[in-house]
């Protein structure tokens, strides 16, 4: 009888772990683009259809627009307000590089913005650990100062 | 007093051998100089922090982590107010920001009352380069001697250590 109990309550409880585990993400793992492949887009000048925006820190990258941290609502409103006169069709990456994804406290709200927009060709640059390791680090184009 | 020495040992092992995988500052070695100005402009230099404990806290405004550890370190600076009194003990944060304004209001709104310096270099910053910082937040702890002590320690860990450090000081 103890094990059938047992049993009952594994059966129970395991989904709730397993959807503990995959918490969703406002992207998906397609709408993820890598650094170097933005970093040789810039470089082969290939990047005019693209909007590159900063959502964290500081606009690092080079011909991307700074919007501040998103998880400000201040900064967020402006990052709507910059938007709206942008066509839908345009590709839109966005990138933070605080710190890892888990930790980020400004992706998901820009995400959602872009995607609540109508933006069809949204991307979150993947950056794993901060933009320093992931593009200052790796010679990728800068901002000029 | 023997078992508090082997502690601190332990934990100074323990931090070197974290330190290996943070990047080249190791336990023991003297701390890099910082000549940076503080908030209000004047300059600050760690050589002038004399005879105590220093918690060197690298830090941003942009780093939500960072900004999440504030009323930790806060809590330990009042914990350790009497040491602080004394010149025993003291946080300098070092800030890893770019704008002037933001800085000094997210410092203002986290009523941070310790010294607090920046070049406002972002990652180009004279100390994350001398400390060799791949990401924040990160923290160093420097002894009366200018010697690095402990490396990248936090929440209750770092409490412990301090804890320590200060009563063997005592004896």
């Amino acid at each position: 009888m103890k094990y059938v109990f047992f049993l009952f309550t594994l059966f129970f409880l395991l989904p709730k772990n397993t959807t503990g585990q995959n918490k969703k993400e406002p992207w998906s793992e397609a709408q993820l683009m890598a650094t170097q492949t933005l970093a040789e887009q810039i470089g082969k000048k290939q990047d005019g259809q693209l909007l590159i925006v900063s959502v964290g820190p500081d606009a690092v990258i080079k011909g991307s627009v700074n919007m501040g941290p998103a998880h400000e609502p201040a900064q967020l409103k402006q990052l709507k307000n910059y938007l709206k006169k942008v066509p839908r069709n345009r590709e839109v990456v966005l990138y933070c590089g605080c710190c890892p994804f888990d930790r980020c406290p400004n992706i998901r709200p820009a995400f959602k913005t872009v995607t609540d927009m109508g933006f069809k060709k949204a991307w979150l640059l993947n950056i794993p650990k901060n933009i320093k390791t992931d593009w200052l680090d790796k010679q990728y184009p800068v901002s000029e100062e | 007093m023997m078992y508090r020495i082997l502690a601190l040992l332990i934990l100074c092992l323990v931090t070197g051998n974290g330190l290996a995988q943070n990047g080249p500052l190791k336990t023991g070695q003297a701390a890099p100089e910082i000549n940076l100005p503080r908030l209000d402009g004047t300059p600050f230099a760690l050589r002038s922090m004399k005879g105590g404990l220093v918690l060197i806290d690298f830090w941003a405004s942009w780093c939500a982590p960072c900004v999440k550890e504030q009323p930790q370190l806060k809590a330990l600076y009042e914990k350790f107010a009497p040491a602080v009194k004394q010149q025993q003990f003291d946080i300098v944060g070092v800030s890893l920001d770019k704008d002037k304004r933001t800085w000094a209001k997210t410092v203002a709104r986290l009523k941070i009352s310790w010294t607090q310096v920046s070049d406002l270099k972002f990652w180009k910053s004279q100390a994350a380069r001398d400390y060799h910082i791949e990401e924040l937040p990160f923290n160093v702890l420097v002894n009366g001697q200018n010697k690095i002590v402990a490396i990248n320690l936090h929440g209750k860990a770092l409490e412990a250590f301090i804890q320590q450090y200060l009563e063997a000081q005592t004896q």
